[in-house]
This record gives structure tokens, C-alpha cells and sequence, in this order.
């Protein structure tokens, strides 16, 4: 038994000329909940999907639960769950169906006792019966959690779970993720590009920008490595990089947007002297980000999280609000 | 931890199980049944399927009810006085099977897009079982129009000939075909994620496959190169072998045969298709 739920070594995807996935090394611990944690485009999708076996991967190999993702992909599917970023379920059929046709793709034939644990930990026991179209939306994230566990997994991937959700629904996810990790004794690989997220549920977070691992650990190593502070700003002033850096305690001055990103050794030492450095008025927003995964991540990569995507035309999004749109 | 006790669990090529073998009955039982759960819910779906029988006997099959019988009788080249409903019926339900893969491929794309198909090849399900239930989902749902049409024919006043030996070989015939189509349908739209696929490519080899074979006129008035088609078109095995049965009485078992063919030449070559070009989005 290897001591590690997912293991990957030089993973690669090329499609075309686009390199998504870059020579990532990793390594899973069983039990443990880790965070692929990126911008939009990053790659974290194409990561699991090669972990899945959805996708060969271009070079490299990895293992989930023990079993080859090239070799052996049945037997790496038998032993995984997923959720997905939209909600999938087949809304004409009830919740209970959904289970049913769950259990007949997993093989299962002693499921049902399960299934109703299952269904009485998300709360949903007197709704099985209905179909999950009407459900709301955190009651079908949830039953999307309930087919995941159904075969008793090793390994949950999650990807971007909370992505779309309003904040009491996604704080309630975040309960139920770390509840089902801690409970059903499963691991757990979550992409997301929400910082907080990762902060609070991971214990072990890689950074991915452009396909490759840019930093990781747990979320309080990867803090202890940034000692300054991030100011970013907005201004419609022209200024130059050494402008901003001849001022004190910049260390690094990245434009942005609209805007600058400095590295400074206190945001507190040196904003009088960014205030005083221009004249009233022209900055328009100012944004302090002590050491932080965001911190982080602007560090290594020079932008911040949801910037750097931002280019990226994210087509799932856009079917995940056509599909809201049509409900 | 060095890499070796890392990598110590991998099954590598020479040591540990290497077949990844999975059976697929449970699989393939679960996604055919939510194919039917799903066709008989739609109360719409049912609807058409009904109703459509029943407009081609009421329509097409009265066109010819003011032609005096001595010219339908030599424009049909049937027993003299035959109806042309009675010689129509056969003809009518072989052509409805040409459109039911239409559904299957359809239902198929629609899986791909709301990423139904990837909830189910994440599990231990091979692509070959997805595209064989969604083949057999499809020919089912189409069966469901023979028993609707042979009683649309009894009210429309067809007299039935043969025993129930002939009737049953007709209509396995019939699922035969059905099932060949909608396997041929289902393997030409594999890679397609586009709604517009299966409606196009339905009108494409309808129009041909339908007026080039002896299920709405008898073959024997068309032009050579229209005969060369209707000679191997399954359609025609069908149509002929059920006009046998309806009009004469009697059946001619090679066409069952060719239908046979048809079929597993359909299936066989589709589901290699499909475990190899099935897209999952």
C-alpha cells in the first residue's frame, strides 16, 4: 500500500501548442485534503481530468489509490468520486434514481443502507423521492457529494466546488468538505481559485500558473515564506516603475491593470509616502494584502490570483450561467 | 521517503494485476433503464410517437383512395383489389425506424453537454456500454410504434394474412432494423457535440434510403440505378419481407437474414467506433 492516495511524476498535457499541464510532480497523503490553487486557464482542471483518466496524459505518469492512470483506468475509477464544478445530476430523474443509477455504474449491489446514511448526512432523506430538478442549488451540490461517496471511495475530486455559489452556500460546502474528509475517512483534491477556500480547507495547497507548480506546502509554510507586505493601487497618473521604487520600503513595482503592484516591507511604513507621492486624488483604490496565499502567489508570479486568468475565455463558466439561465 | 518506496505500490507492466478489465452489465443495465425511465416520463415524447404512425397511415395511406383498383392494381403489381393501406402498412413502419437513432444521438449529445457523460466514464464505465445502451434506449423507444401502428392499421381496415410464426419474424425484423439504424446513427454522431448533427444527418439518409427501396411503391417501377439501391437497402428487406406476410401470406426468410447482417454489421463496426472516437465533452 503506497503512502500516498495520488502520486504524479513529470504529468504533461500539450494540446496543440497550448502546454496545460507542465511536468507536475506531486504528492498526495491519504487522508489529507490538497488544494490546486490557480487562476482560471492555470491548468487545475486538465490536471484532474488526467488523474481521472478523462485524458491521456502527454508524458509523465501518475498513480491514484494505488493503480496506474495509463494501465489501469477502470480500476482507478472504481476507487474515485467526483463533483463537479456544475452541478451534474440528471434532473428527470428523483434524487433516490440518481443513487440508483450510481450504484449500477459502480457495480455496487449492497448500496442501500449507504445510500440512506448517506442521504440523512446531507439532510435530503425526505426529498429522495423527488425529481433533483426542483431541488436548490446547495441541496443538489449536496447530493452531488451523496453519488461521489455512494462506493466508498479513496479518493474525492473536487473541482472548483463552491465556484458560482453564494456565500452561506458555500460555507456550508466548506463544513460538509472538511466533515466528509474528516468522517468518511476519504481524500481529498480540490481545485479552486478562491484564496480563502484553499486557506481554510486544505492542508496542503500547490499554486499552479500556466501548468506548473509554481509553489507548495501547507497553506501556513507557504505564508511564512513571503516576509513583506503587497500594495496594490489603482491610479490614472502616469508614473514610472522607478518613480515607485525609489520610494521607501519598495522593494518591486509590477503594473497591473489600471494600477501597480508593490512588494513593500510594511504596507503601514510606506502608503503616507505612496499618498504623498502623488497628488489628491489620483489613486483611486488602494488594497493591502499582508503575507496571505494571495501574497503568495502575487510573489511568485507578479499578479494577483484573479487577474491572471483574466484573459483566459472561460467557456465552462459561460455554459454554467446559460444552463442557470434556462432553469 | 525516497522515490522507490514512493512508487513501491505501482503496478508496473510484469508485476501486480496488468488487466484492467471491468464487466459492464450492471453499467449497461443502469443507463438503459434511464433511458426508458427518461422516454416514458416525457409525456410529449410519447405523444409524437404515437401520433405519427397514425398520420402516415391516415395521410399518405389515403392518397390513393379515389384511383380506380384496376390501375392501383398494376401501379402496386399486388394481388388484384389490395388495398394500398394493407400494402403501405409494412412500408410505413420499416421507414419509421430509418429516423429512431435520431433520438439516441440526440439524447447523446445532450449528455455531453451538460456533462452528463462525464459523470459516467468516470466510473468503470466503458464507452462501448454507454454507446450500446444509448443504441438499444433509442431501438426501444422506436418498437414502441409498432404495436401503436398495427392497431392504427386494424381501425384503418387492413386485412392481415399469416400465421404467428410469419408476424413474429416480421417483427424482429423490424427491432432488427431499428437497431442497426439507430447503432449507425449513434457511431456517425460519436465525436459530435453540435444539436444541429443528428438533424441533418437524419434528413440526409432519410430522403434516399426511404424513396430508394420498395416501402412506399413497388421497387419494380423504378429506374435501374434507384433499383441498384432499394436492392440492398434494409429497408427494403424489411418492407418486403412484412408485404409478404400482410399481403400474400407468405415470408421470405432470406430478408430476415439480411437484416440480421445489417444489424451486427451495424452494431459490430459502431461500438468499435465509439470506444474510440466517443467524445466525453
Amino acid at each position: 500500500m503506497p503512502d500516498d492516495a495520488i502520486v504524479a511524476r513529470g504529468l504533461t498535457k500539450v494540446y496543440g501548442k497550448l502546454t496545460a499541464v507542465d511536468h507536475v510532480d506531486m504528492n498526495v497523503r491519504r487522508g489529507g485534503i490538497f488544494g490546486l490553487l490557480g487562476p482560471n486557464g492555470a491548468g487545475k482542471t486538465t490536471i484532474i481530468k488526467l488523474l481521472t483518466g478523462l485524458s491521456d496524459p502527454t508524458e509523465g505518469e501518475a498513480s491514484v489509490a494505488g493503480f496506474d492512470i495509463r494501465r489501469q483506468p477502470m480500476h482507478v475509477k472504481r476507487r474515485i468520486g467526483w463533483v463537479a464544478a456544475e452541478v451534474i445530476l440528471d434532473d428527470d430523474l428523483s434524487g433516490w434514481e440518481n443513487l440508483w443509477l450510481q450504484a449500477k455504474l459502480q457495480r455496487l449491489t449492497d448500496w442501500k443502507a449507504r445510500a440512506e446514511e448517506l442521504l440523512r448526512y446531507f439532510d435530503l432523506s425526505d426529498r429522495k423521492g423527488d425529481r433533483v430538478g426542483t431541488y436548490s442549488t446547495g441541496m443538489r451540490k449536496k447530493m452531488e457529494i451523496a453519488l461521489a461517496l455512494l462506493h466508498q471511495p479513496e479518493v474525492v475530486f473536487m473541482d472548483e466546488p463552491t465556484i458560482g455559489l453564494d456565500p452561506n452556500v458555500r460555507r456550508m460546502l466548506w463544513k460538509l468538505i472538511t466533515g466528509v474528509n474528516r468522517e468518511f475517512g476519504v481524500t481529498v483534491l480540490l481545485t479552486s481559485h478562491y484564496i480563502e477556500e484553499a486557506d481554510a480547507l486544505c492542508d496542503h495547497v500547490a499554486i499552479i500558473d500556466r501548468g506548473r507548480f509554481v509553489a507548495a506546502g501547507t497553506p501556513a509554510e507557504l505564508k511564512a515564506r513571503i516576509r513583506n507586505d503587497f500594495l496594490d493601487f489603482e491610479t490614472a497618473a502616469d508614473v514610472s516603475e522607478a518613480q515607485l521604487r525609489s520610494l521607501p520600503g519598495v522593494v518591486e513595482a509590477h503594473p497591473q491593470g489600471k494600477g501597480w503592484i508593490l512588494k513593500v516591507g510594511s504596507a503601514e511604513e510606506t502608503l503616507p509616502h505612496l499618498f504623498a507621492a502623488f497628488p489628491n486624488g489620483a489613486i483611486q483604490r488602494v488594497n493591502i494584502e499582508k503575507p496571505s496565499l494571495e501574497s503568495v502567489f502575487i510573489d511568485i508570479t507578479g499578479k494577483r490570483i484573479d487577474q491572471a486568468g483574466a484573459d483566459v475565455q472561460d467557456f465552462r463558466k459561460f455554459y454554467l450561467n446559460v444552463r442557470r439561465a434556462r432553469q | 521517503m525516497t522515490a522507490a518506496h514512493r512508487f513501491g505500490g505501482w503496478p508496473r507492466s510484469g508485476d501486480g494485476p496488468t488487466s484492467d478489465f471491468v464487466p459492464q452489465g450492471s453499467q449497461f443495465y443502469g443507463l438503459y433503464a434511464r433511458e426508458l425511465i427518461k422516454t416514458f416520463r416525457n409525456p410529449l415524447v410519447l405523444l409524437i410517437t404515437f401520433v405519427q404512425p397514425f398520420m402516415w397511415l391516415a395521410f399518405f395511406g389515403s392518397s390513393f383512395s379515389a384511383v380506380p383498383v384496376a390501375q392501383l392494381d398494376a401501379l402496386l403489381k399486388a394481388p388484384p383489389g389490395t388495398p394500398y393501406l394493407d400494402f403501405l402498412l409494412p412500408g410505413v413502419l420499416a421507414t419509421s425506424m430509418l429516423t429512431i437513432g435520431m433520438f439516441g444521438s440526440m439524447s447523446t449529445i445532450q449528455d455531453k453537454r451538460f456533462g452528463f457523460m462525464k459523470r459516467v466514464l468516470l466510473t468503470p464505465t466503458g464507452r462501448s456500454t454507454v454507446y450500446l445502451s444509448k443504441a438499444l434506449g433509442s431501438a426501444t423507444r422506436g418498437m414502441v410504434q409498432i404495436p401503436v401502428m398495427l392497431a392504427a392499421a386494424l381501425v384503418f381496415g387492413v386485412r392481415i394474412h399469416g400465421d404467428p410464426l410469419m408476424w413474429a419474424g416480421w417483427l424482429f425484423g423490424l427491432i432488427l432494423l431499428g437497431f442497426g439504424f439507430s447503432a449507425f446513427f449513434l457511431a456517425v454522431t460519436a465525436s459530435s457535440t453540435d444539436w444541429q448533427t443528428p438533424g441533418v444527418i437524419s434528413n440526409f439518409i432519410t430522403m434516399p434510403l426511404m424513396f430508394a427501396s420498395g416501402a412506399l411503391f413497388p421497387a419494380q417501377n423504378y429506374p435501374a440505378w434507384m433499383q441498384a439501391i432499394a436492392r440492398v437497402n434494409p429497408v427494403s428487406f424489411s418492407a418486403l419481407l412484412g408485404r409478404g406476410v400482410v399481403v400474400n401470406g407468405t415470408a421470405n426468410w432470406l430478408y430476415l437474414g439480411y437484416l440480421g447482417v445489417f444489424a451486427a454489421l451495424m452494431v459490430g463496426v459502431g461500438t468499435l467506433v465509439a470506444s474510440r472516437y466517443l467524445k466525453v465533452e
